[in-house]
């Protein structure tokens, strides 16, 4: 991996390359360049995923003819690339990347996780990272108050709009206060949570980093997957396996969206 | 090329998030949480998550002002230095030390705290040192 | 933090924020967790979640009142009367740890005296929550060991500060909850460098890591190692700088990063003598409402902008780094003093904040001397840290009280300095909201979070708004006995009939126009935010509307 992306670096092939370095025992994101090519033998992966692909969209924006090497630790990585190039927040011809997922086995540089929160939310039989059907066995009045408990714990920090690879829209209809009312805490629920479910359709491509940066622990990647379960029965869709656009493009935001990436 | 990631520490509640600084070609544009950090995880709130628009907004100031007949002037920092340890020197002569007080900051880094004692007690001499957590 | 350091000796946070995620009871009180401390409002979540109890009192309606076993609405500033309440009930029912009283504490018995008085049914009457609701409490405290109590501003806020935290402190002690893991009685700061500010001697009477300004020997060390004479009379307070400032005494004031004109008690007041001074210098970054009415503004450069450390609630000093140069023509903080200092014909020559750092541990030797930059890393290290092998201290008090003993005090209850009356009907209470900080500086130039709330607001219950004829967004008049102001209404379920709460971050509709400047407690000088009395009118918007 090290070699690869140092012969990157040298031959021109890319000018930059997003990765990961250790720094003081956290792995953290890391910008490799020919000015620092020395620094290409630290690259490593470890357990903390960040979002490098939305780094990639940011560093785009103002470079559009920038060559950018991406990591590639999780195979989520490459179904967010697809979105991105399907929505033109990326230009394939751009990047170049490299898988690494079996890299993460250096037990130095494993996560430690923060332990599962236990008791109550196995009693109501809600846990982190649930498949759709395991809560199917509830009734709907129990899964709805479940939600409601759940968002009610909503600080409204947009962490998991903010984190997310593919959410890029210049003007979010989370902040519209015709949808949301705004300034409240907790926000309008359900609604707050469902607008952003909605626009989750044919986009989410199930990295759960959303539910990682929740600090109320909402179970939002069983959301999620709800979403894009339906996306698959009515539109035979899978989300990032292809850059082919998804079936929504048609609803507005591709035509309000300008083709380039965009920044801040 | 100046593209970094700089691990900090969020500067707004007693907290105290981890978070990582995404600069790109010298530029701070986004604020991201420390997966690993021991006080937040990788989370943070609202103010944690936009920190960079406070750095970056175009209220900043962005040089020294001095207020002559009642209008702010901008001035080169030699400038509003002198004037500043002039005046402060003046009032010290009339009415000795005690005369003035020097409010430090919660919002400051703690070198910049205990520089800003030092400076009152060493240099100015009085203990007139507080800030505004009582408040 | 003096009620804090009359208990135990120290005047911080005891216990960690990582800590609370396994308590067996968390007891909040006078803290909005959520909108203020959000990242520590998570690990209350994940401890209830873990199975903990979790009591909630406050005036108003908060977010986790919603999850709380047992959720209480005090009336504003008998926190006092409640606690003693809880403890009446504790000692009465034989739920407190009396091994730990014995081996570990004080003066148990001035405590057991007046709480004696304290039966649910009077706290009942004081506070108006149910004397039902007190002794339910009382037990889910006592028995759910390791029991946290949190609080922040809502309970220093009041001319009983000092009283109110000394009663926490007490009801910890009672039940054997300091000194242990999970625990503790822990005050949540509000801004980032608090604790810092406190630990680096940015008070009147002490120096780096609280040694006092009236010990010869502390004097004889510093101006040693400083080489100028120092004065060992302690300095004035911020609340007695004011009328030093009105009296003509005060005649040249240096305001680093604070806005206390935003941020004081009585605006009015403030203002009047912040005219007074003969010469008013702010280093800020932006040009606040104190800025504006300086002789000097020097330009501060951001946190992001420069290197140092910051010690957050939990005592964890941690760096922070460089991350993009200086904006325009500013300069960090720490290169303005030491230039002023030189100017002054004190020369201070460093050249990075590191050798600061270095020069500060080597002279407070309990708290910070075993810390240096290489080893803070990124997690930072938790005072006390003596030498340069401890690990740092995750929880206070572990083996015997900073003071030796834990000293538990007997308070009794007293009215806040203004309880509403025929004239001034309402409480008023203040606070912060989620998006905003503060006196709004750093927040509302910030595009994401001003989105959330632009202007000022006040909140009234539907019940109030009802009887005064109020719709959301109508402009009320609230009036207070020190000045008037205008704002928007709110019409919201958070606060209780017959209160109202003005957040702190709007400068056009400044609650300390209302407040009270001279209501402040006698020994720690907080002013009482937390409760004024106020009087309510709908402002009449024909007449706005013909001369306009």
């Amino acid at each position: 991996m090290q070699a690869q992306v140092e012969q990157w670096l040298k031959e021109g092939n890319v000018d930059i390359f997003i990765g990961y370095k250790n720094v003081d025992g956290h792995v953290i994101p890391h910008f490799f360049t020919n000015e620092n090519i020395d620094e290409v033998k630290d690259l490593v992966v470890g357990q903390a995923h960040y979002s490098l692909e939305k780094i990639a969209t940011k560093v785009a924006a103002d470079h559009p003819d920038m060559k950018i090497g991406i990591l590639l630790a999780r195979s989520c990585n490459q179904q967010a690339l697809h979105v991105l190039y399907g929505w033109n927040q990326l230009n394939p011809n751009q990047i170049q990347t490299i898988e690494a997922y079996e890299a993460s086995s250096d037990p130095a540089f494993d996560l430690e996780q923060p332990e599962p929160v236990s008791s109550y939310k196995q009693k109501m039989g809600l846990e982190k990272s649930m498949a759709p059907k395991d809560v199917e066995a509830f009734d709907q009045q129990q899964r709805f108050s479940r939600w409601m408990y759940e968002f009610s714990k909503c600080i409204k920090c947009y962490g998991c709009r903010n984190i997310c690879p593919v959410c890029f829209c210049k003007e979010c209809s989370l902040e519209h206060k015709d949808l949301v009312r705004a300034g409240n805490l907790p926000p309008e629920i359900p609604i707050f949570h469902l607008v952003r479910a909605v626009h989750m359709a044919g986009r989410c491509i199930d990295c759960g980093l959303c539910e990682e940066a929740c600090p109320a622990d909402i179970p939002l990647r069983l959301l999620y997957r709800k979403v894009d379960e339906i996306v698959v029965d009515v539109f035979d869709y899978e989300t990032g396996t292809s850059p082919d656009q998804s079936p929504f493009s048609v609803l507005g935001e591709k035509v309000v969206l300008d083709p380039v990436p965009i920044n801040e | 090329m100046d593209y970094k990631f700089v691990p900090s520490v969020c500067p707004y509640c007693g907290t105290g998030c981890g978070v990582l600084f995404e600069v790109i070609d010298g530029k701070l544009v986004g604020t991201l949480p420390n997966k690993t950090h021991p006080v937040n995880e990788g989370k943070l709130c609202i103010k944690g998550w936009n920190m960079h628009e406070f750095v970056n907004s175009f209220m900043r100031l962005k040089q020294p002002l001095v207020k002559t007949f009642g209008r702010f002037m901008k001035t080169e920092w030699d400038e509003a230095i002198k004037i500043t340890a002039d005046r402060f020197k003046e009032i010290i002569e009339k009415h000795g030390p005690d005369s003035i007080g020097v409010l430090v900051s919660a919002k400051i880094t703690n070198e910049e705290n205990y520089l800003a004692q030092k400076f009152a007690r060493a240099v100015i001499g009085t203990n007139n040192v507080d800030h505004c957590a009582r408040l | 933090m003096a009620g804090l350091a009359a208990a135990f000796g120290s005047g911080a946070m005891t216990n960690s924020i990582s800590g609370f995620e396994d308590a067996g009871c968390i007891f909040i009180i006078g803290t909005n967790t959520t909108a203020c401390h959000p990242l520590i409002a998570r690990r209350i979540f994940r401890a209830k979640e873990k199975g903990a109890k979790l009591i909630v009192a406050d005036p108003r309606n908060i977010q986790l009142t919603r999850f709380a076993d047992v959720a209480v609405h005090h009336r504003l500033g008998s926190d006092v009367a409640l606690l003693n309440g809880m403890m009446h009930v504790i000692i009465k029912n034989g739920w407190h740890d009396q091994k730990y009283i014995e081996e570990r504490t004080e003066d148990y018995e001035a405590l057991e005296k007046v709480v004696a008085a304290y039966t649910p049914e009077k706290a009942a009457g004081i506070t108006g929550v149910p004397a039902e609701d007190i002794e339910r409490m009382a037990e889910l405290y006592a028995k759910n060991s390791p029991a946290p109590l949190l609080y922040a501003m809502g309970i220093t806020q009041h001319t009983t500060g000092v009283d109110n935290v000394k009663s926490c402190c007490n009801l910890a002690m009672l039940c054997g909850n300091v000194g242990i893991a999970s625990a503790g009685v822990n005050p949540l700061r509000g801004q980032n460098n608090v604790q810092g500010a406190c630990d680096m001697g940015g008070l009147p009477n002490v120096m780096t890591g609280y040694q006092p300004v009236n010990s010869p020997e502390v004097i004889e060390k510093f101006s040693t190692a400083w080489g100028r004479p120092l004065s060992d009379k302690p300095g004035m307070t911020i609340t007695d700088m004011i009328p030093a400032m009105l009296d003509g005494k005060l005649k040249g004031l240096f305001v680093i990063g604070e806005n206390p004109k935003l941020s004081d008690p009585d605006w009015n007041h403030l203002n009047h003598a912040l005219k007074k001074l003969d010469f008013l210098v702010v280093q800020e970054l932006f040009l606040s409402e104190t800025a504006q009415v300086a002789d000097v503004v020097l330009s501060a450069a951001s946190s992001a902008e420069k290197d140092g450390t910051f010690t957050n609630t939990e005592r964890r000093c941690m760096k922070i780094n460089k991350a993009i140069e200086p904006i325009g023509n500013t300069l960090p903080d720490w290169e303005i003093i030491s230039r002023l200092s030189t100017a002054m014909g004190y020369e201070m020559k460093y050249d990075h904040p590191e050798e600061i750092f270095n020069e500060m541990t080597a002279l407070t030797p309990k708290s910070y001397a075993g810390m240096t930059y290489d080893r803070l890393g990124i997690d930072g290290l938790q005072w006390p840290c003596p030498d340069q092998n401890h690990p740092g201290t995750p929880y206070l008090h572990k083996d015997g009280f900073a003071r030796g003993k834990g000293k538990f005090h007997g308070i009794e209850y007293k009215d806040p300095a203004e309880l509403p009356d025929k004239d001034y009907p309402f409480f008023l209470t203040t606070g912060r909201m989620f998006a905003h900080f503060h006196t709004g500086t750093m927040t509302r130039v910030s595009r994401h979070l001003d989105v959330e709330q632009t202007t000022g607001y006040v909140e009234i219950n539907p019940k109030d708004a009802e009887v005064l004829d109020i719709c959301e967004n109508d402009i009320l008049v609230l009036s207070s006995r020190r000045g008037e102001m205008e704002v928007p209404a709110r019409i919201t379920r958070a606060v209780p009939p017959g209160t109202l709460f003005l957040p702190i971050h709007f400068g056009e509709n400044p609650p300390n126009v209302l407040t009270d400047s001279t209501a402040v407690d006698p020994l720690a000088k907080i002013p009482e935010f937390k409760v004024s009395a106020v009087q309510v009118r709908k402002l009449n918007l024909e007449f706005v509307e013909n001369t306009g």
